[in-house]
């Protein structure tokens, strides 16, 4: 009856207190030891995190701090892998990702002993997984302050992804705890192009006797067509959207370099379209160099005929790839 | 030759004067004798040769081989115009002349409001049938260009007693732009490498699936005619550079105007011209040519794109414009100086140009410091930087590129056209520096985003054919018929393996023009309004949904009903059905969007709150579950989601929307909120009892365009009845009732004594009739 009552009452903490003193009185000791107990815990993880923003648990600690009842703070928990031998990608950027998190919250104006960062390895913790019936990592969880955890207390990661605005946004609606997430100002991109423009300066410095090298017309012809290579063969594609490099089918390990849908491609397979594309341009411009250059006949014949195969053989190469992703579409050259 | 107006014939005068400057190659396929040397550059400066054009009639002009060619490219042009005009039909006459998908519905509405108010209504047309209750201010909010040269040609027929409707005006305006598009290209590349090129490239964007794309008859969209105007204004802007001359200036100026009337893509050109001349000048090119041709430009051009409202002042205030304002200074700075140049002594000049360069530098970094402060810097290099906006990631166009639409929509040329450019920075000069920025900007800009597509298609079809060009030219020619035969040394690929290439270089040319036919014929020709299907003996059948229920609508609901749909249909159904909606093509309020979309995916209670608030009398859906149409709005319903999540988050979870293993079905493993959303209980009502025709298989209730059997058969609404189901129940309508008389209550009335006596008898006299009852109905539910 009385756990009834401190249930229910439990929202006006004035009017709690004051029941609780008068009613738990005669029971005696054992309210006082669970807030000793309680404090005791919320000291502990202070400590703790005041160290390092992200506490390491390992099971006992887990059961001890997270599981165990009594408790007036919430805990996030990102249960990973982060071992090398576990060859976890995703779980290392995820953790970068948390870490940023925990360091906006550690360092924030509105720090408190209300929310606590911690983290479980697989190898650190395998019971916890057991206990949990987790199968897969990396998983954020949260463990509010007060009853289990349900199912919206499991970040969706599938779906949202682990950037840390993300992260914030669902801690925000489960705990109420609004976190601002500052990035740590990211200067390797300020500083590689300063490297590069001094390279660039350096190199036209050492070489200012002889600046012809900037008249030379190959090579900006060259760093034109690479810029449209890249483009025509989609790697801004690559960029925006990060596929795969290739897909090896689970069942039988065979690796596909090509994507079955128009819609898609893999990384590998826009290499292959550009090397593809490049050819293509190659034989049209060594078309050209054979009937104008003035040189050996023989020569120039040869040139020529690699010329013509080259745009001949994989112009129909492309478009039997084009072929093959693009279904329905009925027309082919030379190669089916 | 220009310098040939004696000639007595009139073709071969307007030929020779309006194509200008034989450059001594040909197209190619006619290999005057005049180019032995031939040689790639290929240049079209008037040459020594077919000067001699003196006493010549009818029969002079076609002995002299300037003659034929004159004929022969002006035959090619026009061959070229009328293929593009004709591929282009696909859709006309399969379907019949009708305008297509959705954003050109709402230009068709403002072409006949422009035809029938006059010019001046429609500047200040305020379009109250849109955005209820907010409205859109039309006149102001528009590229009037589009509507402004339909509405012109229009009126000149009609002043011909050449009695077409508006409606054919505004189906077949694009085709005909795509041959004006043809006759530019043909001028600009003319102007870069030679006549041959010219013609080439004319072919080639006459039948580009890139192009043809966005200008199939009933297209009738912006960009139909803003690429004319975009190459256009690219052939004059050439034209003034070489010339230096203003009078070409000033015309380069008129068609930026119209090309800043039609679309929002000007921002390009006026990007790319400043940083032509930008590259001109650190190339070492600058000359008084470029020196009048920009600083002309840019005040005539200025001024005149203010003009249009929708622009104002956006050309001094926005970043986009930033480039061309500085690249002007610059200019003039330059200019100063080499003027300087000859006044002062070397030192002093040394001195002054530190002093001027390091302000310079100062004025560049504050400037730079102050658009990375404010953003904007980011937002000029970083295109996709609104991708997580949902509304604008939700929309396809905006996706980035893969290599497949790439090929799709240029085929070889897509392969070749790095080969022109090749050879164009091979040979440079000042306006191949033009083409090679205009190609290496506009294949960054497609490869961002697949609708930017179309500004890469004229460059692409130009380089390439300078290319193929380069090619036929070596290949092609006759050796015997030389007038001089060179020494056997240089000239001995011989004719077997000429012929051979020039063979299979058409065989790829034709295979080009066989796919752009396909592909113009399968995937760029459908008018989205009407489908079509295809039976196993090859039959057709024409489903016609859509317009069946706009058409209702407009013959059964009342004048002044307000129509709730998603977005995409709000053009069509303002175009159509000529009724009031709540949110449309134009997405200029999200929060509004959003608002929709919340209705869309609440249950039916919360949802008949907001279409109540929002005045809402029916609700159009799209269904494909009958026939397996792919693009409706359970489809799209996620969108719809995602962008009411987005305003409203303590409401709407797109996470209640899956099933707990994250996936989304409508069967009965779906998610009850998903089962019980009014969007679901309108797409699938009196759904449950229908047996789809797809084999006695499938049970009742099987929806075949997600291939399950829905959850929920057991649908009832409270607030909503069906109003039409289209006959392959491809649209759905529904009338929102009106509340009850009185709403039922849980407890016991009030007794109050009615102060019927304070209420004054004059208010619903004083009151329209609507508004008065609105009145009556408020002071109830207060009391």
């Amino acid at each position: 009856m009385a756990s009834v009552w401190v249930k229910s009452i439990a929202n006006l903490p004035v009017l709690s207190v004051f029941l609780l003193l008068v009613l738990c009185l005669p029971p005696g000791g054992g309210q006082k030891k669970k807030e000793n107990l309680l404090s005791e815990k919320v000291d502990q993880m202070m400590e703790w995190s005041s160290r390092r923003s992200v506490v390491r648990m390992n099971g006992d600690k887990f059961r001890r701090f997270v599981k165990a009842p009594p408790r007036n703070y919430s805990v996030i928990v990102m249960f990973t892998a982060l071992q090398p031998q576990r060859q976890c990608s995703v779980c290392r950027q995820a953790n970068e990702e948390y870490q940023v998190l925990a360091n906006s919250w550690r360092y924030s104006s509105a720090f408190s002993n209300k929310l606590f960062f911690t983290v479980v390895d697989y190898d650190e913790g395998a019971d916890v997984f057991q206990q949990l019936n987790m199968n897969s990592a990396p998983t954020f969880m949260h463990f509010p302050a007060k009853g289990k955890p349900k199912r919206a207390d499991t970040f969706d990661l599938q779906r949202i992804g682990f950037a840390s605005e993300q992260l914030a946004k669902w801690i925000a609606d489960r705990t109420d705890v609004q976190i601002r997430v500052f990035r740590p100002p990211n200067y390797s991109g300020t500083i590689a192009l300063a490297l590069l423009v001094s390279l660039v300066g350096g190199l036209l410095y050492l070489r200012r006797n002889n600046l012809e090298f900037i008249y030379n017309k190959t090579g900006w012809a060259m760093a034109a067509l690479c810029v449209v290579f890249a483009m025509t063969s989609g790697q801004m594609w690559n960029h925006i959207r990060g596929p795969p490099y290739a897909h090896k089918n689970p069942q039988n390990g065979q690796v596909s370099y090509i994507h079955g849908s128009s819609q898609a491609q893999f990384v590998a397979e826009s290499h292959i379209i550009l090397l593809l594309n490049a050819a293509i341009t190659m034989g049209m411009v060594l078309l050209n160099e054979a009937a104008t250059s003035k040189g050996d006949v023989g020569k120039r014949r040869i040139i020529c005929l690699v010329g013509l195969g080259l745009v001949v053989f994989f112009f129909s190469f492309l478009l039997s790839i084009f072929r093959s992703k693009y279904h329905g579409y009925p027309y082919s050259f030379l190669i089916k | 030759m220009k310098s040939s107006p004696n000639k007595g014939v009139l073709l071969q005068y307007w030929l020779s004067g309006a194509l200008g400057g034989w450059g001594g190659t040909s197209d190619g396929k006619h290999k005057a004798s005049t180019n032995a040397g031939g040689s790639v550059h290929g240049n079209s400066r008037p040459g020594a040769a077919g000067g001699g054009g003196g006493k010549v009639g009818l029969s002079g002009g076609l002995t002299q081989p300037a003659g034929w060619q004159s004929l022969l490219s002006f035959s090619i042009l026009f061959l070229a115009c009328l293929a593009g005009f004709s591929s282009r039909l696909f859709a006309v006459i399969r379907f019949e002349s009708i305008i297509h998908e959705f954003d050109p519905w709402f230009n068709y509405r403002s072409t006949h409001h422009l035809t029938t108010n006059g010019f001046y209504e429609f500047l200040n047309w305020f379009d109250e049938r849109a955005w209820y209750p907010l409205g859109r201010i039309v006149g102001g909010t528009v590229y009037p260009g589009l509507m402004v040269t339909a509405g012109l040609i229009h009126y000149v027929l009609n002043l011909l007693h050449i009695t077409v409707h508006i409606r054919d005006v505004c189906v077949f305006l694009a085709p005909v732009f795509s041959g004006l598009t043809a006759i530019s290209t043909f001028l600009l590349t003319r102007e870069l490498w030679n006549q041959g090129a010219g013609l080439l490239a004319a072919c080639f964007i006459a039948i580009v699936p890139g192009y043809i794309s966005r200008s199939v008859a009933g297209s009738f969209d912006n960009e139909g005619i803003a690429i004319f105007a975009l190459q256009f204004t690219y052939y004059l802007w050439v034209k003034s550079v070489k010339t230096g001359s203003v009078f070409w200036t000033i015309g380069c100026c008129l068609s930026y105007f119209y090309m800043v009337s039609a679309w929002g893509g000007y921002v390009f050109i006026i990007n790319l011209i400043p940083l032509h001349v930008f590259v001109l000048l650190l190339m070492q090119r600058y000359s008084r040519r470029v020196y009048i041709a920009y600083s002309t430009f840019y005040i005539v051009g200025l001024v005149l794109s203010m003009q249009i409202p929708f622009v104002g002042f956006q050309p001094i205030r926005t970043s986009e414009h930033m480039a061309a304002a500085g690249v002007f200074a610059l200019l003039q700075a330059y200019a100063f100086l080499q003027y300087l140049k000859d006044r002062l002594t070397r030192q002093e000049f040394q001195t002054l140009f530190f002093l001027g360069v390091s302000l310079a530098a100062g004025m560049v970094f504050l400037t730079v410091i102050y658009l990375t402060y404010t953003g904007l810097y980011v937002r000029l290099l970083t295109c996709y930087a609104k991708i997580h906006i949902p509304i604008i990631a939700s929309v396809s166009e905006h996706q980035p590129t893969t290599w497949v639409s790439f090929f799709f929509d240029l085929h070889i040329l897509v392969c070749t056209f790095p080969a022109g450019l090749w050879f164009c920075i091979k040979n440079i000069n000042d306006e191949r520096v033009f083409v090679a920025l205009y190609a290496i900007s506009a294949v960054y800009f497609a490869g961002v985003m697949v609708r930017l597509m179309l500004t890469l298609t004229p460059v692409v079809c130009m380089l390439s054919a300078v290319a193929f060009s380069s090619v036929f030219e070596h290949y092609m020619g006759d050796d015997t018929k030389r007038e001089k035969p060179p020494e056997k040394a240089e000239e001995g690929l011989g004719p077997n393996i000429k012929s051979i290439v020039t063979m299979l270089m058409l065989m790829l040319l034709m295979m080009f023009a066989v796919h752009c036919t396909w592909v113009t014929s399968n995937a760029y020709s459908s008018p989205s309004v009407v489908l079509a299907s295809y039976n196993h003996d090859g039959t057709r059948n024409i489903l016609d949904d859509f317009r069946e229920a706009y058409y209702w609508l407009r013959q059964n609901t009342d004048e002044h009903a307000r129509v709730m749909s998603w977005w995409d249909y709000g053009y069509q159904i303002a175009g159509m059905a000529n009724r009031t909606t709540l949110v449309d093509n134009n997405t200029w309020n999200n929060s509004h969007i959003a608002l929709v979309g919340k209705a869309m995916s609440s249950n039916e209670s919360a949802a008949y709150q907001i279409m109540r608030s929002l005045d809402v009398d029916y609700v159009l859906i799209i269904f494909g579950g009958v026939i397996g149409y792919s693009g409706d709005d359970i489809n799209k319903f996620l969108w719809m989601v995602r962008i009411a999540e987005g305003e409203h988050p303590k409401d709407i979870r797109e996470s209640d929307y899956f099933t707990p293993q994250g996936e989304f079905r409508v069967d009965k493993a779906g998610s009850p909120t998903l089962l019980n959303c009014l969007m679901y209980k309108m797409s699938y009502y009196r759904f449950g009892e229908m047996q789809v025709r797809r084999g006695a298989l499938t049970p009742p209730g099987f929806d075949r365009t997600r291939n399950a059997e829905i959850g929920n058969k057991d649908i009832k609404f409270k607030h909503l009845e069906e109003a039409f189901t289209s006959e392959h129940w491809l649209v759905r309508i529904y009338k929102v009732k009106k509340l009850d008389n009185r709403e039922p209550l849980d407890h016991k009335l009030r007794s109050v004594v009615p102060k019927q006596k304070y209420t004054s008898k004059k208010v619903p006299l004083m009151l329209g009739g609507e508004f008065a009852l609105q009145v009556w109905r408020d002071s109830f539910r207060f009391s």
